[in-house]
């Protein structure tokens, strides 16, 4: 018995984690699933664990729905130059904090390591109002903006760490050859921290793709509904059947874009939080 | 202004980049004319250029969007100002607090249900995670699989999305859930036993709970005078005041991946040698695992309650998603920043908004400087 308790213990492990990769990934499956069934499947009393003739009726009928197309053109189009701006900034804003030596710099790091603690919808009113003067309700202004202004404390110290970890001798070389700060910058210092950059990136795509508050209280009209948004608007309770085919068509189209982005960002996301020990 | 409104969006940033280059430059400027008036060497003179115009983004957005925000909603939470009407804000000092802290049943039960996710939710939460970065921490083939799969749901997370497949999944009647509980209860009776038993202990638990919220105990009575539920009784998830807090929990044990990684971390820092000499010594894993590995995961495990409580604080997206246009069940899952949000912006109380926004602030500053001044007495730093 004893020899053959090492195997067995990881026999063990691996039924363990695959029951909990069962478990966690359930959802998903269900989705995808739920999305390719007809109405009567999906309202069944008894399990359907997959649809006995798939349909894509679904998938056909929310192509030629037009509100969810633009919904997901505006998503797409918000968090592209959102995240475009962001990432820039607060590159910049790194770069400042790890590069240069320049006087006021701990108060202003420790002022922005500070509004870590500020829970962001501490701010949502008083910035509503302030949007509501400059006559940007019913715009998308108020998601993008904000954003390049190096939105995002944690993404600027992530990054930070990173760059601080360039040896200085290559900035100082290159003072030496007549480059100056910006081509430093932009030339020699975000080549060498892609990785970090890529994961800051990930985090920013996730959190902006994701976003339902904000989008709620600013885009007043269904033209401009992002994903998000307009997808909590399909499930009615006023319906006495909800169209779960269709809500999960549209659930699986949303989600596509974040597994892809995952899967291809996973190795930098899951070193990246080992490493700093931070979440997004 | 453009009326189309992508153009506007479009014109409205390349404003922006200009405006923040300007002030960029601008603060830049400044600073280096500052330090010249103090004799600084020309070197210094150009890192402070440089340094102030690398940082101006964030410190000019800090002051547009924190500090003046900031500012604003202090006074208005000691006013009556609403955005919709046109008389000018009327000063009420401390009436908007005072209304809140204690004649506001919904703010009661937001408190009341974030200290129920924090009790309940959050050691389920974190035991979970914790176990499973135990499991992954045993270093074998196909970890980083296991890995990617355990953190998939923190990316998914809060998509409005995935909570509607949730909802489905929730589902009473219909929903799979519920299908394979029944399922399971009719195969094997023990589990009938266990999903009863478990259904009993949890509607006691929140029945309490939910006593504090309205000061009104009767649900808890009406529970124990039926007495141990029946046979075909199965959770009613998104369907009764006694769940909804339940469904979330499933929720946060779902996205668990975040402090997974956390944990992860913790033990991968554990030096080998420690587990090697107690191996030595005849100590069997369960052993090693409690007297070694768990005291030096308590930084770990209160980081995560830090994280974890602050965050149940400003749950959001499922009560939305969830509950929104099931009024009689959001009192019973609401937490702090969904009633912002409600008081705020459907009903446009700005004045009231700004004393809510305010109070959760202060709460969360003292949650932490709390837990960062209790973390002495319990936590081992040693060894590091």
């Amino acid at each position: 018995m004893k020899r053959y308790w090492p195997m067995l213990k990881s026999i063990l492990l691996y039924f363990v984690l695959t029951g909990a990769t069962v478990l966690m990934s359930f959802p998903l499956f269900w989705m995808i699933s739920s999305s390719l069934k007809t109405l009567e499947e999906t309202n069944s009393p008894g399990i359907v664990w997959v649809p006995n003739s798939p349909t894509l009726a679904a998938y056909i009928s929310i192509f030629q729905n037009q509100d969810f197309l633009r919904s997901y053109f505006n998503s797409v189009f918000y968090v592209t130059l959102s995240l475009a701006g962001t990432l820039i900034s607060i590159a910049a804003v790194a770069y400042a904090f790890s590069r240069i030596e320049w006087p006021g710099k701990n108060i202003v790091f420790f002022l922005m390591l500070s509004t870590m603690m500020i829970p962001p919808q501490a701010l949502i009113v008083p910035q509503y109002v302030f949007f509501n003067k400059l006559n940007w309700i019913g715009t998308f202004n108020p998601l993008i903006i904000p954003g390049y202004f190096a939105g995002g404390a944690a993404m600027i110290f992530l990054l930070r760490q990173s760059m601080a970890q360039i040896p200085k001798e290559l900035d100082e070389s290159a003072f030496v050859d007549g480059a100056n700060h910006i081509q430093i910058w932009w030339e020699i210092i975000l080549p060498l921290v892609k990785a970090p950059l890529a994961t800051v990136a990930t985090f920013l795509f996730v959190g902006l793709w994701n976003s339902l508050l904000t989008p709620l209280m600013y885009l007043q009209t269904v033209d401009l509904y992002t994903l998000p948004v307009y997808v909590s608007t399909l499930y009615n309770i006023n319906n006495t059947v909800q169209q779960w085919p269709t809500i999960m068509t549209a659930a699986v189209l949303t989600t596509v874009p974040l597994i892809v982005v995952f899967f291809f960002a996973q190795r930098f996301i899951l070193e990246s939080v080992v490493v700093s020990g931070l979440k997004g | 202004m453009p009326e189309n409104p992508y153009l506007n969006v479009l014109v409205t940033a390349a404003l922006t980049v200009i405006f923040i280059i300007a002030s960029s430059y601008g603060l830049g400027s400044l600073a280096r004319f500052i330090v010249r008036l103090r004799g600084a060497t020309a070197k210094n003179q150009e890192n402070t250029f440089s340094g102030y115009f690398f940082a101006a983004p964030w410190i000019v957005g800090f002051v547009i969007f924190v500090i003046v925000p900031l500012a604003f909603s202090l006074y208005w939470s000691f006013t009556d100002y609403r955005v919709t009407s046109k008389d000018p804000a009327n000063w009420v000092g401390f009436e908007n607090y005072s209304n809140l802290l204690f004649k506001d049943d919904n703010f009661r039960a937001s408190i009341i249900n974030t200290l129920y996710l924090t009790v309940i939710g959050l050691p389920l939460q974190m035991g979970v995670a914790l176990l499973l970065a135990v499991l992954l921490n045993q270093k074998m083939r196909g970890e980083r699989i296991f890995r990617m799969a355990f953190y998939l749901p923190v990316i998914l997370g809060f998509n409005t999305a995935v909570l509607l497949c949730w909802r489905l999944m929730l589902n009473t009647g219909t929903g799979i859930i519920n299908q394979m509980i029944r399922a399971a209860s009719t195969a094997f009776p023990p589990i009938s036993y266990l999903n009863r038993a478990s259904i009993f202990v949890q509607e006691i638990i929140t029945a309490v709970f939910l006593g504090f919220n309205n000061g009104k105990f009767n649900l808890l009575t009406k529970l124990l005078e039926a007495g141990f539920p029946a046979d075909n009784r199965v959770p009613l998830w998104v369907q009764s005041p006694l769940w909804t807090k339940m469904s979330v929990i499933l929720l946060m044990i779902w996205g668990c991946g975040a402090m997974m990684l956390i944990f992860l971390a913790g033990l991968n820092n554990i030096p080998r040698e420690l587990h090697e000499a107690a191996e030595v010594d005849g100590a069997s894993g369960w052993q090693r695992f409690w007297k070694i590995s768990f005291p030096l995961l308590t930084p770990y495990i209160f980081y995560n309650l830090v994280v974890g409580m602050i965050s149940s604080l400003q749950i959001f997206e499922p009560i939305f998603v969830l509950y929104r246009d099931n009024q009689p069940l959001v009192s019973s899952t609401i937490s702090m920043v969904y009633y912002l949000w409600q008081k705020s912006f459907s009903h446009f109380e700005i004045g009231y908004g700004s004393a809510i926004s305010w109070v959760i602030l202060v709460i969360i500053l003292i949650v932490t400087v709390v837990q960062f001044k209790l973390q002495d007495r319990w936590v081992t730093y040693d060894v590091y």
